[in-house]
């Protein structure tokens, strides 16, 4: 009723802003905290896996002054920010001239659409399991069929991706080994057909994030109820006479699911982290696999860019979440912590 | 008595709730989970004491065995004609750059583990100086505190790690681990933070305070043993996450090369395109021991959890 | 203050038979209730007494079928109205529940769902054993949407066309036909009608409770046991709410079994009396007799140590039950604690022994063979 409390809003608001200039800041410091700068750097690792750059020294000079390195490190700073703010990243260096945006706008929708439907899934049917393990009226069978199903629980999605496509991309051959559709479709359109792909391509990566996962949100869930049923209007619930279901999903799983909202948000940084890798096993056309190729590229602003998008991402994930928590829990409106 | 025929049938309603009321739960370290967990380490410890006393570890090293062979008594079909058969030298077989693959889990299964225990270690230690600070103090440290936690919880950490290796390139264990625990402070800290402040509310902890026991004494007397289960859930919750990103950062080829542990074996077939080339020893046996391991952490942490929270040891 | 009520017809609506209920712990049950036998009359408010462990919120909690484990009813029989509650099946308990006994819980603090607004948990409870039957179909309010919008009326101002139209469209969107019964029910228990869209934490804690008491009664239930309902309270708050307790209970005619351990507070409120020591009823009697002339020691005990403005009195009762709880002692269970104790408490245990109408004590005192040790007794304590 209250609505959003203003001091809720403000202190999300800062976290979030705060990140993406702390994530920015860590960017641009940590190739200038290496040894040399970042050119010499790039040119030296170059001239590693080439064996020889002709003409180093006049690259060195000519980048370092195209890019600014030659003037003093707050402008620099002043002007990556002021960069940043225009979404403009600069030019991805090994496939010039691609600029870093346009690589990143390509890639950012499927990343999202992964992490979203996997995270959909694992919610969702992770909540549900974990409500049922400790629901006192579910079925003895299916009291002994989830914790089975949660044997792959605490496995990194990468490991479980690994062994999923070994045994259905490679073994059964019934899904697809890498890519985000079909090679037959040059780029992505609007048919039925082209659905049906992205579905049976996405399967596999989404299996191995939502398999491994699905089990910790199932044990958490079922902490909560464990909770919940010991509180005193779980007793009056009961002596109420209320159906059994309705207390189940009304008082119980309304109840849990708050802390379970609250613990996403927390989680979605390594969520990400898990599924970029997922993506490199998958050869996924998203983030992830954007960074493994800018990795062996050594394509620097690639990997920066990348990564920062993926942040600023991820901290709007967050931001979401915190903001749309007040709107399930009630108690928060008032509290405004 | 009219009563008693309805007494009866009362008695049997009620005795049937009796059952399985109390049994084995006197000692809540006695817990089949914790110890299976405890047990699985135990053993895949064991083993690699085993293994760096009687196998020689520098078959792990490039080039000291022969060629993609397949684990002993297998078969492996390399190329039209060319039918590779394992042989005993090699009971786990041997990857494309000769390594023995047994060298390499005796060698790699505890660097892995260490970086996660060395990442989890510094982590926690931060983490429980912060959290008490954050805690006990409140006021303006309070709130930088969990500002800062906020902060390095949003952001994905694999990603600022990758920022940092491909600047430094392949790193040592070490440092590998020193800069996991960078981020691996913010989860303990937050943990250890609410919890403080519970406690801190909580009856002797006021008594305490109100009997004039110094903050210090209150701190490490009064609520540092009650923290203890929790600590040691965070504890190995922070290890499978610095052991996750440490293999994380492996497979993406920022681990060492020379040695591999065992995310870099996997880097090194993801490289060698083992999977295609069904080469499944290659990049499976890690995968396996990984999972084992990761397995192993799990039961610890959900034991420990039914140990700190006697309601849930209750419910099963 | 303390008027005069008739104490109601004679039927019996609650019948309590040697119910027995244990707690299961490692080192072996222990007996919270012991064999307890008591009945409510129609229109009747008991008041159930005792120190805190004596077993009296574990007996409500038996009648209710609410003893949480490892807690567990060993015997007995509870008849509400002619239904043996114990040999309901779970479905047939669950729609017993609310109509024949409802709850008004101790912790009223904690008692309502956080996240469900205050109308929505008394609508639950009257829809789930009502069900929904007599509800107009959206189609049907639909229909009287549609009949009723009409174009502005020339000079009509916009902002009253506007605020009909919403209302309509509250009443299409947002139909409550449970509201007039529960502003009836907030009236009864003196709530304003504003909190029907509130939230439980945006209440006092004597608003709470007295939602409570509210959703206890909404379904006009044949007993409510009101659990400590006033403890949590500040003391003035306590006194209204008990009050409007009893007004409620007038007004609707329910019978009413209040637990409690203020006997102060509880006089003013109940027409009988049941004390209760260490899992027992020590003594049942009208209200009036038990301040008057309190029969077993401890009521004595219990009546001495009531607090009085006008004299400073020592406190004569120790804390606490003295035995354990597992394993009581043999004979009178009070008899470790008693002061008129003699050998003869160890061999037996006292039976009931109905001393005038309606006031039964269990103590070999008041056994006719003993008369004269108990004129001894009573005549040392008269001296002393």
């Amino acid at each position: 009723m209250g609505g959003l409390s203003l001091n809720y809003i403000m202190r999300r608001l800062l976290v979030f802003f705060l990140t993406l200039w702390v994530a920015a800041t860590l960017i641009f410091i940590i190739p200038r905290l290496a040894p040399g700068d970042p050119i010499t750097a790039m040119v030296a690792r170059m001239s590693q896996q080439a064996g020889f750059v002709e003409n180093a020294d006049l690259i060195i000079e000519g980048w370092k002054e195209r890019f600014g390195l030659n003037d003093p490190v707050y402008v620099q700073y002043l002007r990556y920010m002021g960069n940043l703010l225009r979404f403009d990243l600069g030019l991805a260096m090994a496939r010039f001239p691609s600029p870093v945006s346009q690589l990143v706008s390509r890639a950012l929708p499927w990343t999202i659409g992964l992490v979203g439907i996997a995270t959909l899934i694992f919610f969702t049917v992770g909540n549900l399991f974990g409500a049922l393990l400790a629901w006192t009226k579910t079925p003895k069978l299916v009291k002994v069929l989830i914790p089975m199903s949660m044997i792959f629980t605490s496995i990194p999605p990468l490991l479980a991706g690994l062994l999923l496509v070994y045994i259905f991309g490679f073994l059964l051959d019934i899904f697809p080994q890498a890519y985000a559709y079909h090679h037959s479709f040059r780029q992505p359109e609007f048919t039925l057909k082209f659905i049906g792909s992205v579905l049976h391509h996405g399967f596999l990566p989404a299996m191995a994030i939502v398999l491994v996962t699905f089990g910790y949100w199932a044990l958490g869930m079922r902490g909560m109820m464990v909770t919940i049923e010991g509180e005193d209007y779980m007793i009056l619930a009961q002596a109420k006479g209320l159906k059994p279901f309705y207390v189940l999903y009304r008082y119980m799983i309304r109840n849990a699911i708050l802390p379970q909202m609250t613990a996403l948000a927390v989680s979605i940084g390594t969520l990400v982290g898990g599924s970029v890798l997922v993506e490199v096993i998958f050869n996924y056309n998203g983030m992830g696999t954007l960074i493994f190729t800018a990795i062996r590229e050594q394509d620097f602003n690639l990997i920066q860019g990348t990564s920062f998008i993926l942040i600023v991402t991820s901290a709007l994930a967050v931001l979401i979440i915190d903001l749309s928590y007040p709107l399930i829990d009630p108690r928060i409106s008032l509290e405004g912590k | 008595m009219a009563a008693e025929a309805k007494t009866k049938a009362a008695v049997v309603a009620g005795g049937t709730k009796k059952a399985g009321a109390f049994n084995r739960f006197d000692n809540p370290w006695l817990n089949w989970k914790f110890l299976a967990g405890v047990s699985i380490l135990g053993i895949i410890f064991f083993l690699i004491f085993l293994g760096n006393t009687f196998w020689d570890t520098s078959l792990a090293l490039n080039a000291s065995a022969p060629l993609n062979l397949p684990p002993y008594g297998m078969e492996y079909q390399k190329g039209k004609n060319n039918i590779l058969v394992g042989v005993p030298e090699h009971p786990l077989g041997t990857e494309n750059s000769g390594r023995d693959m047994l060298a390499l889990l005796i060698v790699g299964t505890p660097r892995t583990l260490g970086v996660g225990a060395i990442a989890a270690s510094v982590g926690m230690l931060v983490g429980i100086f912060l959290g008490f600070l954050a805690g006990f103090l409140g006021g303006w440290i309070d709130d930088v505190i969990r500002l800062a936690t906020d902060i390095t919880i949003t952001i994905p950490s694999l990603l600022v790690l990758i920022v940092i290796q491909s600047v430094l390139g392949s790193v040592d264990l070490i440092t590998m681990a020193l800069l996991i625990s960078m981020f691996a402070w913010a989860t303990p800290t937050r943990y250890i933070r609410a919890q403080v402040l519970t406690m801190r509310e909580s009856g002797y902890v006021q008594m305490a305070r109100l009997s004039g026991v110094p903050t210090r004494n209150i701190m490490f007397r009064e609520i540092m043993p009650n923290l203890l289960p929790y600590l040691a859930a965070s504890y190995i919750g922070n290890m499978t996450g610095a052991i996750i990103s440490a293999v994380g950062l492996e497979v993406l080829g920022f681990g060492p090369q020379r040695i591999p542990s065992l995310g870099v074996a996997i880097f090194f077939s993801i490289e060698a395109a083992a999977l295609l080339r069904n080469m499944w020893w290659w990049w499976g046996i890690p995968t396996v021991i990984l999972a084992i391991v990761f397995i192993a952490l799990l039961l610890i942490n959900l034991g420990l959890d039914e140990i700190a929270n006697p309601r849930l040891r209750k419910a099963n | 203050m303390s008027e005069q009520r008739e104490t109601g017809s004679e039927r019996v609506v609650l019948d309590v038979d040697n119910l027995r209920i244990h707690y299961a712990t490692p080192q072996g049950d222990v007996i919270a209730v012991s064999d307890i036998s008591f009945e409510l009359y129609e229109g009747e408010t008991l008041g159930l007494v005792g120190e805190s462990g004596c077993g009296k919120s574990t007996t409500a909690y038996g009648i209710l079928q609410l003893v949480q484990p490892p807690g567990y009813i060993v015997h007995g029989s509870i008849e509400v109205d002619g239904t043996e509650v114990l040999n309901l099946t779970e479905e047939e308990l669950r729609k017993f529940r609310w109509t024949g006994l409802s709850l008004i819980p101790q912790g009223a603090m904690n008692s309502l769902n956080p996240t469900m607004r205050v109308k929505a948990q008394i609508v639950d409870v009257i829809e789930s054993h009502e069900g929904k039957a007599n509800y107009e179909s959206f189609r049907e309010r639909l229909s009287v949407f549609l009949r009723k919008i009409r174009r502005p009326r020339r000079g009509e101002p916009l902002k009253k066309y506007l605020g009909e139209w919403l209302r309509n469209l509250t009443l299409l969107l947002r139909y409550e036909p449970l509201k007039e019964r529960i502003f009836d029910l907030f009236q009864a228990v003196g709530l304003p009608n504003r909190i029907y869209n509130m939230y439980p934490h945006e209440l006092s804690g004597g608003m709470k409770q007295r939602v409570c008491i509210a959703m206890g009664v909404a379904l006009h239930p044949t007993v409510v046991i009101a659990d400590e309902a006033t403890s949590a309270l500040d003391v003035v708050v306590q006194r209204i709410v008990a009050q409007t307790l009893v007004e409620v209970k007038d007004e609707i005619g329910v019978s009413l079994i209040v637990i409690g351990h203020d006997m102060g507070l509880l006089a003013q409120i109940v027409d009988r009396i049941a004390v209760m020591y260490a899992g027992k009823i020590v003594e049942i009697a009208p209200v009036e007799n038990v301040y008057a002339n309190p029969l077993h020691p401890y009521t004595q005990l219990l009546i001495d140590s009531i607090p009085s403005i006008k004299e400073r009195k020592p406190l004569k009762i120790t804390e606490g039950i003295t035995h354990d709880p597992r394993n009581p002692p043999s004979g009178c269970i009070f008899r470790l604690r008693c002061p008129f104790a003699w050998e003869h408490c160890a061999l037996e245990e006292p039976p009931q022994i109905n001393v005038e109408a309606k006031h039964e004590v269990a103590c070999h005192l008041f056994d006719e063979q003993f008369e004269e040790r108990r004129s001894n007794a009573f005549a040392a304590i008269a001296n002393s």
